[in-house]
């Protein structure tokens, strides 16, 4: 047994509080759940995970008590070193402190237990060097960067071989706008998970041969040829977007709004006003937008930028939507929100979203009504 | 009230019927993809028979089928024309549905229908081995049957990706006495030169094409030989629709539809060419007569009416066709035998000028189709025939809404007992619905510096 790989662990105690009792998210709301009588799922779910690496030759590097070293314990693994003490109660803080320390001593690969919120911590202090895989435990899990299931992070680590990574995007979901059955949501970070195909959420292929990383490449290719002079493209956040721009051999923004006119920059990491300027000294326009998030989000009002008023200017008919097969496969349906039921009808009942050099898929428009209850929707689309 | 109308084996067709003779003008030539001049006999020469070379340029009205290759299609023609009651009564149409079945053939498609005539004229020219490629096996396996009745050899480039992941296909080919490789192989210089870029290369028909061609042009007792889109090739396929009309016209019938998928574009012209050539004639003016495709791959209802390669790697002649560029590869869809990016010369005209026409239907719908086929009329079709299916289907729920009584025929092509593991992906909500995005192909087309 070669496996020599050193792992940090950091569990969020209270992630997943709010979901059994409604609540759509813990942020701010610990003592109202526990109030409702939510019983915190973290540390059931990590001692889930952690229990079959018991066998395997890893070393851990931990947080003292229940942000990571209680499940250890319990999941009888005695390979670990406490490299972080949190204060009492545990706060954001304590995450993003703990993910640091645990670097700082060397690690392979950063396991964390939570859900998007948590995600979101992590990514902070994470760079794209360690890769980070999540122990879901959330309410939400919109995130890239999750196992599919607790049972699913032994496989995904594997045995006597180097990890192979991808990227992956943190979605920053507005817990507030999402109680209130509304989606404001946010590419927050890029990280780098571990390609596992079938046990990464992300990484879930079913026929196409290409991964996802020479999916992206194809896409980006495909629209860079398609760009025509004298028609401004503008390219939301992401990396599928963030391939066309890469292809044009440009420095776009990941996480922000970029516009390309004649094969050069022509605004970068613009807000809604900057957008709506560069639109008044152009005749027409295309707005770009990839499928984010591991639920398939065409992103809308979260952005803050994609505003009603935007895509009423560019007009529905020059959006172009981007998705690489890998991605849509775990999608059953994309989620459009632009704030304005109304626009968002027009958007039609399917939507066209470019997959490859020249290739496409149609999918269906989720009803939002649909996500009223969300175990149902996150049973339902976590395969 | 007859469920299946047959044929005895004396009235079955012994000429093939020659559409090129009814147009009101000559096709454009297909052109030398070296010179860019219109391609002479003596260009295809090293490839294929004199008699196909002929029969791909005549502009006779009828050919006569060899007595022999007559003897050998008794073993499963004339094939039944079925008319679809059950399906009817599910759809609560007054349409009236027909179909011809051409899954009874023994490789369970029309393919046999061309590869009998091809193995029969390259042997009695003294033709001792054919190459040929083949996608997902149809083809493939077609030839392999028809070759072992010539005691002719026959080596066959799979597509490494089908070759792997259908075997069933492969056994086949094995079990008719052909000599099936996995492409890119090591015998030719072209399929060395891939491996050697990319060992792990998944193949492409493209590829395959070259394989089998490079193969053909040095060996002189070797010939090449194609399951589609030549003229040649829908000519052997016209005996489908030219018992159609003889079964349709036994019980006083004659259609307002023809329905047919368009892969290549064999068997639409199989079954629609004898109803179009009375439609140019002005015998049926009015007959509608419809090509299927998939989304993804939109050939006729999205692709552009130019001269373009037949293949991947430019080395068959340059046809005057529909098409969405030699070098589009079209998404992995089940129905493999509608992956590609022309269509056959003839179909593309008949479109051109409006005396056909074509819809593209998504994947989902077409299994849809397919799943309903089979649990009113019982057999399992084809994902390629499923699409004609699903167009049929339309038609019969719009004759439901206006109440007219159409007669629908449509084209039955083969059985889908090898793409179960497709079936099985679609109830797993596993297909996706590919689509052609039309706008963004066109932007990036223009860009491209006119090529001939
Ligand atoms: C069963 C079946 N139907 C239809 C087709 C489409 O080919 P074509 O358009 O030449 O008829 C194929 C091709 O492989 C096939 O196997």
């Amino acid at each position: 047994m070669l496996d020599l790989h050193t792992i940090g662990l950091v569990v969020n105690p209270i992630a997943g509080m709010g979901g059994r009792v409604g609540l759509k998210g813990t942020d701010g709301l610990v003592d109202r759940a526990r109030i409702l009588g939510a019983e915190p799922m973290a540390l059931g779910r990590a001692i889930e995970a952690l229990r079959p690496l018991a066998d395997r030759n890893l070393r851990f590097l931990t947080a003292a008590g229940e942000m990571g070293e209680t499940a250890l314990r319990a999941a009888g693994i005695t390979r670990c070193s406490i490299v972080y003490h949190p204060s009492k109660p545990s706060t954001a803080r304590d995450t993003r402190e703990a993910c640091l320390k645990c670097i700082t001593e060397g690690i392979d690969l950063l396991l964390f237990c939570g859900g998007d919120g948590t995600a979101r911590d992590v990514a902070d202090a994470v760079d794209q060097t360690v890769p980070v895989l999540g122990i879901p435990a959330g309410v939400k899990m919109f995130s890239s960067v999750f196992a599919v299931d607790p049972g699913a992070v032994e496989a995904a680590i594997p045995e006597d071989a180097p990890l192979r990574c991808i990227e992956a995007e943190v979605i920053d979901v507005d817990e507030e706008a999402y109680r209130a059955n509304e989606f404001r949501t946010v590419l927050h970070a890029v990280v780098r998970t571990l390609a596992a195909p079938g046990l990464v959420q992300v990484s879930k292929q079913v026929f196409e041969e290409v991964d996802e990383e020479r999916a992206r490449a194809a896409i980006g290719a495909f629209i860079a040829d398609a760009m025509l002079p004298g028609i401004l493209y503008v390219l939301g956040p992401g990396t599928t977007t963030a391939a066309v721009t890469l292809h044009l051999g440009l420095q776009g923004t990941l996480l922000g709004f970029d516009a390309v006119l004649d094969g050069r920059l022509a605004g970068s990491d613009l807000d809604e006003r900057g957008i709506l300027t560069l639109l008044d000294s152009v005749g027409e326009a295309r707005l770009v937008l990839s499928v984010i998030g591991a639920q398939g989000f065409v992103i809308g009002r979260g952005t803050q930028v994609c505003t009603p008023a935007v895509l009423r200017r560019i007009g529905l008919e020059h959006l172009v939507l981007l998705g690489t097969p890998g991605k849509l496969a775990m999608t059953p349906t994309l989620h459009v929100d632009t704030g304005d039921p109304e626009l968002d009808d027009a958007f039609g009942p399917h939507l066209q979203v470019v997959t490859g050099y020249g290739t496409a898929q149609r999918k269906p428009r989720a009803i939002r009504t649909r996500f009223t209850d969300p175990e149902v929707t996150f049973g339902k689309n976590r395969m | 009230m007859q469920t299946k109308i047959l044929l005895d084996e004396d009235e079955m067709p012994r000429r093939w019927y020659n559409i090129q003779a009814d147009l009101s003008a000559p096709l454009d030539p297909p052109l030398n993809p070296k010179t860019g001049a219109p391609a002479t006999p003596g260009d295809l020469a090293s490839i294929f028979p004199m008699e196909l070379i002929r029969q791909e340029m005549a502009r006779e009205r009828f050919i006569d089928i060899p007595e022999e290759v007559i003897e050998i299609l008794r073993l499963w023609r004339p094939s039944p024309l079925y008319r679809a009651r059950r399906l009817e009564q599910f759809l609560g149409t007054p349409a009236r549905i027909y179909y011809k079945y051409e899954g009874g053939s023994p490789a369970g498609s029309h393919k046999p229908n061309t590869a009998v005539p091809q193995a029969y004229y390259n042997r009695d020219e003294g033709i001792e081995r054919i190459a040929t490629e083949t996608g997902a096996g149809q083809w493939g396996s077609a030839i392999a049957f028809a070759t072992s009745h010539f005691d002719m050899d026959c080596t066959v480039y799979m597509v490494r990706a089908s070759y792997d992941q259908k075997p069933y296909r492969k056994m086949m080919m094995q079990v008719w006495g052909a000599e099936c490789h996995s492409s890119p192989t090591t015998l030719t210089a072209c399929g060395r030169s891939v491996l050697e870029k990319d060992p792990q290369t998944s193949g492409s028909l493209g590829i395959a094409i070259s394989e089998a061609v490079e193969d053909a042009a040095t060996h002189s007792n070797t010939n090449y030989a194609l399951g589609s889109v030549l003229n040649h090739v829908c000519l052997h396929q016209t005996i489908i629709g030219l018992e159609a009309r003889e079964q349709l016209a036994s019980v006083d019938e004659y259609p307002d539809v023809v329905v047919a998928c368009v892969g290549g574009g064999s068997n639409f012209g199989g079954i629609a060419f004898p109803f179009a050539g009375d439609k140019l004639t002005g015998k049926v003016p009015d007959v509608d007569i419809v090509g299927v495709e998939p989304a993804a791959c939109p050939t006729l209802t999205k692709g552009l009416y130019a001269y373009d390669y037949g293949d991947e790697a430019g080395l068959t002649p340059i046809l005057k066709m529909f098409t969405l560029g030699h070098d589009f590869v079209p998404p992995a869809i089940h129905a493999g035998g509608l992956r590609y990016h022309g269509d056959s010369p003839l179909v593309s005209r008949l479109v051109r000028d409006g005396t056909a026409r074509a819809v593209s239907v998504y994947q989902n719908d077409v299994f849809e189709a397919a799943q309903t086929f089979a649990r009113t009329e019982g057999i399992i079709p084809a994902p390629e025939a499923a699409h004609a299916i699903r167009t049929t289907i339309d038609i019969a729920l719009e004759c439901r809404k206006t109440g007219e009584a159409k007669t629908i025929l449509f084209n039955n092509t083969g059985h889908g007992h090898f793409d179960l593991a497709a079936y099985d992906a679609y109830y797993a909500g596993r297909l996706p619905d590919y689509d052609y995005p039309d706008a963004l192909i066109r932007d990036a087309l223009s860009r491209l510096p006119k090529v001939g």
